[in-house]
């Protein structure tokens, strides 16, 4: 077993300690075992740092290790761990932004009940995503996938006593459910054209075309794996739950409902990026564009901080799913790893912000909070700018990229696609307009706390149930803040690019290709790849070369496959206009935020507000109601006729069938008087007594 | 001797039952104790001797720890009727046997706190484990029978006597149901007797290992596998009802909920964990090895009725406002995968179905443990009698969530890998696979009904109705219910009862390897014998 592989498994066990040992010994440790946990998980930081960057330092680098799980005699189900540069950002992500967030729980969550076994969750969450990003094949990452849901759903739920927490919590584990189960059927397809659930076999099986049930079903097995993402990643029109989830404490929003399990979804399509035919991924595209559009105009209208928060999340990773149906996959996975860093750094300076003002989320009664709290206000600010696209800041790398993808894949696809970059920089407007809102309306102006209605129903009464006065706000503690400036220090440009506009120089997109697709050098794929081609009046199809498996892939506009190089050059064209159409939009947006909600130009708000509400009334009355609401009423008035049925019908033959017995007066009253019973019983004894004879 | 001596340790513990006075309850309760003990050590003796690389199935060399001696021989009108007492052990059978031992034993100190004549409860129950543990070994199918027949009376008289208040209308039923299904079983058996020669001793024979190779057969007989002989399928299926009876297969399900919320806590422990895996292991053992082309012509209509079962059970399992009787839907729904992965006739289905009979085996009886716990102590299982008891029962409902989860497929549990592989192997076939995907359902019905559970029961604040109080000051409250004294968490007795179970189902899930190893060989030599097309030719 090569080492990398050795200390990946210890990446992978050491949360698992963490878990047993907080909730089988938490509460007799000193302090609740806090110190021991985030100890272990910064062990598993350190590990995953060696590895990646030993992973990052070498060309090409790939290390694969399998185990026989089962062994069915006529076949073998092996599982195993692969480790590519992909996984390497990954551990890094995944760990530190846990680390961080044991961290600054410490702090947060002091005194709450249950102070261990949060901890406990934390670890059994960070043990599972950790999975998902290290298997190798498809069985494994399925079950990690149901075991972050696991977790989500015991940390959705920390606050049971809360009745809005208990329906959030079974809420986010029935609709992940549904995408599970598509995701299932996916793994059930390949699984049965292949008997592997192993990745690179499966690539490989596909690239050589052995998939016999034809392209249309190996689009359905696309759609079907990429519904585990519409599920995990909250897309449209599964997204209710992660709103919902925000029930949760805000370090668990931070960690898992924003920096890493909902973006597993987007890792999931990534892993299954070579084998998504066009049309997959036509369909990956529009549900990730209008995901990132409904989603953004949703959250100019939430006056909760951390919903706007949840919003922005939503719309985020439509963008990256978006990217990923364009075909932009370096930049996807870019936008995952930028996102989850300033994703992290709002969640818990919200965190810092609610835990200041003793439980309050309503933005409405906040404001004025930059001078209460300078840190949380300076590391809020660097996050939200990178959020909102600022060139200097990691989101405007990312975040230009995927937009450069779309607007490349509109001019190779031409007429509907359009719809995709215009959803993009639709969204590119309004995430600087809702986040600067939010901007002004907490740390800006006159403090609003003395304006809440005294009846104001507080249910988030876990705290303090007194009201403080905003006087009393300071910034909080240094194991909060010290998190959040390590967060707000990753959201400059510097980390991943030396160039502020362009991420294709850093270090980042120069590890992370976008891999060339089994799908499309196919000989049939050739053909209507270049179909497209001279559709699209392209010039010249490149003759069809021998389909080859090529592992080595440089620079990204060298591909065999003329769509996806096509797509490649079509970005790589539009990367100018796109800087400078985000640069206007992200600035444009930021100056009509302040001049509508620091300078009250009420007028400049109304249409994005006007739109607001009506994609809300959308959501509550579709989505939430007709969909959500109502496919579950249904069930329960299916299984209600079902139950009724079962017991008046099904039973009532059974029952009326005996009573007939009954009146025939046969077996029944003699069963009744219990003489079939003697009669049995003394069969029996004779039996036994004959066998037992014959024994001796 | 040592599948004799597991089989009737019970046995000989109901005799030392019948002569301790009957105020000596303790003494009586440790008698079983030890007798369930003395099952469980043998059980591991079993399992380290057991060599799996052994198929048994239709060859007696390759079963183990046989054990045969001729047992009657009766003349009928010149005709000689004959049978042994063959009993022996192979993959089919071995893991049932361990289930077996560890349920009767976490059965027995279910049963600790029964206090009403305990001296015929434990008589009584020692034979029901007894009978069980029989079935499982026995390869004589007269043999078999007269353990199959035992089982039933303990259970009549244990749900008759000790259940709750309906108990005779649900003993009664269950006892109707399955004697239908016993005698259709034995008209069967006989004619198998009739059609059946032993190629060693050229005589007619009981032996199940000689009825499942059809070469065995008589040509002419009144079951000889030949094109269109009827009475095939007709046997066939009077030993398929007898058999679905028991799994329960949708439609012949509605003696179990019945039974279930009748039945005393250990009682319904033993039925889900140990009965219902005697329908399923009779399937794999005896209805479709010995009638092969019978079971090919109907695996699909088997498939169907299996998903059928999983989807019907899970919706009248979200009806369900009992505890007990959602639970008891809820075996109907996990059993259909049996059904479904029996009829995929391949590695990954067979061992599903099997992997389900046992992790079903485990998961249920925690269920109907848990339970047991919620009523002995508030004397109700409707669920909006509870409300926010995780807050006051912390391990109980750790427990809780651990069997849940392992119900709805959560993976690292036992339930996963056992319908995951049910679903891979009714996949992999075309002709079962529609159903497969139909069957999907299951998976998202049963976390509904769940999840549901918990969230009424478990999650939220006492409810105003509530079966319990909650006393004290605030941030120190704890719950109480009305006339229980003892703890209102789990104590030390129910604790070493579940956790044993919870481990168990965990081992699985997270590596089923050693399961496997032990069932694999046997199993593909059923799901060879199944998928053989070609007619064998006859003697």
């Amino acid at each position: 077993m090569p080492d990398l592989i050795q200390y990946s498994i210890y990446i992978l066990l050491l949360p698992l300690l963490s878990f047993a040992v907080q909730i089988f010994f938490g509460k007799k440790l000193p302090r609740n075992g806090d110190f021991l946990a985030t100890g272990i998980i910064a062990v598993s930081l350190g590990l995953s740092l060696y590895v990646a960057f030993s992973a990052l330092g070498q060309e090409n680098f790939q290390q694969e290790w399998n185990f026989t799980w089962a062994n069915l005699g006529t076949m073998e189900i092996k599982l195993g761990i692969l480790i590519d540069k992909v996984t390497a950002v990954m551990l890094i992500v995944v760990t530190g932004i846990s680390f961080l967030v044991h961290f600054f729980s410490i702090g947060y969550m002091a005194g709450e009940p249950r102070y261990e076994r949060y901890f406990g969750y934390l670890g059994i969450f960070t043990f599972s995503m950790l999975g998902i990003v290290l298997s190798n094949n498809l069985f494994a990452i399925y079950c990690f996938w149901e075991l972050v849901g696991l977790a989500s759903y015991l940390l959705i739920g920390f606050y049971f006593e809360r009745d809005s927490a208990a329906a959030a919590q079974k809420k986010a584990f029935m609709l992940n459910r549904v995408g599970d189960i598509g995701f299932w059927i996916g793994i059930l397809m390949l699984f049965a054209q292949f008997q592997t659930f192993n990745y690179q076999e499966i690539y490989q099986n596909i690239g050589e075309g052995k998939f016999t049930w034809g392209e249309g079903w190996l689009t359905v097995a696309g759609v079907l794996l990429f519904m585990g993402c519409v599920g995990k990643s909250a897309q449209f029109p599964l997204h209710t739950w992660l709103p919902d989830a925000m029930e949760g404490p805000t370090p668990v929003s931070a960690l898992i409902h924003a920096a890493t399990m909902v973006a597993a979804g987007v890792y999931l399509v990534a892993r299954v990026f070579v084998i998504l035919t066009p049309d997959a991924l036509a369909i990956i595209a529009v549900i990730g564009a209008v995901t990132a559009f409904f989603a953004a105009t949703i959250a100019i209208t939430q006056n909760d901080i951390k919903r706007v928060l949840a919003y922005s999340t939503l719309s985020q990773l439509g963008y990256m799913v978006m990217g990923m149906g364009v075909g932009a996959f370096a930049a996807a996975l870019f936008h995952l790893v930028t996102h989850a860093f300033f994703k992290a750094g709002l969640f818990l300076g919200s965190g810092s912000v609610i835990h200041a003002t003793h439980h309050e989320q309503d933005m409405r009664y906040m404001g004025g909070l930059m001078k209460k709290m300078p840190i949380t206000f300076a590391t809020f600010t660097i996050c939200l700018f990178a959020l909102a696209g600022l060139p200097l800041f990691t989101g405007f790398l990312s975040k230009d990229a995927i937009l450069a993808g779309a607007v490349g894949y509109a001019n190779v696809e031409g007429s509907w696609a359009m719809l995709i970059p215009v959803l993009g920089f639709s969204a590119a407007l309004l995430t600087p307009f809702y986040m600067g809102r939010q901007w002004f309306m907490v740390f800006f102006g006159a403090n609003r706390a003395d304006e809440k209605p005294a009846s104001a129903d507080d249910h988030h009464h876990h705290g303090h149930g007194d009201n403080h006065h905003h006087s009393e706000i300071h910034e909080s503690a240094p194991v909060m803040t010290i998190p959040l400036v390590i967060l707000a220090a990753m959201s400059f440009f510097f980390v991943f690019s030396p160039n502020p506009l362009d991420g294709e120089k850093g270090w980042f997109m120069n590890a992370v290709k976008t891999p060339e697709t089994k799908v499309g050098i196919t000989k049939e794929g050739l053909q209507s790849a270049a179909q497209v081609f001279s559709a699209i009046g392209g010039g010249e199809p490149i003759a069809p070369e021998t389909p080859h498996a090529d592992e080595t892939h440089s620079g990204t506009a060298h591909f065999k496959d003329l769509r996806q190089q096509k797509l490649a050059e079509a970005s790589h064209h539009a990367h100018g206009t796109v800087v400078t159409l985000s640069i206007s939009l992200a600035l444009l947006g930021l100056v009509l935020a302040y001049l509508a909600y620091l300078k009250n130009m009420g007028a400049i708000a109304s249409p994005f507000v006007l739109l607001s509400k009506m994609m809300n009334w959308f959501n509550d009355t579709f989505m939430e109601g007709a969909f959500v609401k109502g496919i579950g009423n249904l069930g329960v008035k299916l299984s209600s006729f079902i139950g009724g049925f079962d017991k008046l019908v099904v039973d009532g033959i059974v029952n009326l069938s005996a009573t007939l017995v009954q009146i025939g007066g046969l077996l029944f009253r003699k069963l009744q008087t219990g003489r079939v019973q003697t009669y049995i019983a003394l069969l029996l004894i004779a039996v036994i007594g004959y066998f037992v004879s014959k024994l001796v | 001797m040592t599948l004799t001596l597991i089989t009737f340790l019970p046995l000989i513990a109901a005799l030392i039952t019948l002569l301790i006075p009957k105020e000596q309850k303790q003494a009586i309760r440790l008698v079983s104790l030890l007798a369930a003990v003395g099952q469980v050590i043998l059980a591991v003796v079993i399992w380290q001797g057991y060599n799996p690389t052994l198929a048994g199935v239709d060859d007696i060399s390759k079963f183990q720890f046989v054990e045969r001696a001729a047992w009657f021989s009766v003349e009928l009108g010149g005709y000689t009727v004959s049978a042994d007492y063959l009993m022996g052990i192979d993959g089919l059978s071995v893991t049932m046997v361990i289930l077996t031992a560890i349920v009767a034993l976490v059965g027995v100190g279910a049963s600790w706190n029964i206090e009403k004549s305990v001296k015929s409860y434990f008589v009584l129950y020692n034979l029901m484990s007894m009978s069980m543990m029989g079935c499982f070994l026995a390869l004589d199918f007269f043999l078999f029978y007269i353990f199959w027949e035992v089982t039933l009376i303990p259970m009549y008289f244990l749900i008759g006597i000790w259940g709750g208040k309906n108990r005779e209308y649900a003993a009664i039923k269950f006892f109707i149901y399955t004697l239908v299904g016993s005698v259709l079983m034995l008209l069967a058996i006989i004619a198998l007797y009739a059609s059946v020669v032993d190629p060693e001793t050229g005589r007619n024979t009981f032996s199940m290992v000689v009825m499942a190779n059809q070469q065995n057969f008589i040509s002419g007989s009144a079951l000889a596998p030949s094109e269109g002989n009827l009475l095939r399928v007709l046997a066939f299926f009077a030993l398929f009802l007898a058999f679905v009876i028991k799994v329960p297969m949708v439609p012949f399900h509605t003696w179990l909920p019945d039974a279930h919320v009748e039945a005393p806590t250990p009682i319904s422990v033993v039925l889900a964990g140990v009965l219902l895996k005697l329908g399923g292991y009779g399937l794999l053992r005896i209805n479709f090895p010995i009638f092969p082309e019978v079971f090919q012509q109907f695996a699909w209509w088997i498939a169907l009725f299996g998903v059928i079962s999983i989807v019907y059970g899970a919706f009248c399992a979200i009806a369900q406002t009992d505890f007990k009787k959602m639970v008891a839907y809820s075996s109907v729904s996990h059993m259909g995968f049996v059904l479904l992965g029996i009829s995929a006739v391949n590695s990954l289905g067979m061992s599903g179905a099997m992997l389900q009979m046992f992790s079903h085996g485990l998961l249920s009886p925690m269920m109907f443990l848990l339970v047991g716990v919620i009523y002995e102590r508030a004397h109700t299982r409707e669920m909006d009698k509870f409300g926010g008891l995780a807050k006051y029962m912390p391990i109980y409902t750790g427990f809780i969530m651990l069997a849940f989860m392992g119900n709805l497929g959560m993976p690292a549990l036992s339930g996963f890998v056992a319908e995951a592989f049910v679903f891979l192997g009714a996949f992999a076939v075309e002709q079962t696979r529609v159903l497969a995907v139909v069957g999907t359902l299951g998976i998202l019905l049963s976390a509904a009904y769940l999840l549901r559970t918990y969230r009424t029961m478990f999650t939220g604040e006492r409810r105003p109705n509530a079966a319990y109080e909650v006393e004290g000051h605030h941030g120190e409250e704890h719950a109480h219910f009305h006339d229980w004294n003892g703890k209102v968490d789990l104590d030390g007795r129910e604790i070493a009862l579940l956790a044993p179970l919870a481990a168990i189902v965990i081992i699985i899930g997270v590596y089923p390897a050693p399961v496997l190893d032990l069932i694999m060989p046997s199993l593909n030599k059923v799901a060879e014998i199944l998928s053989a097309t070609a007619n064998v030719a006859l003697k």
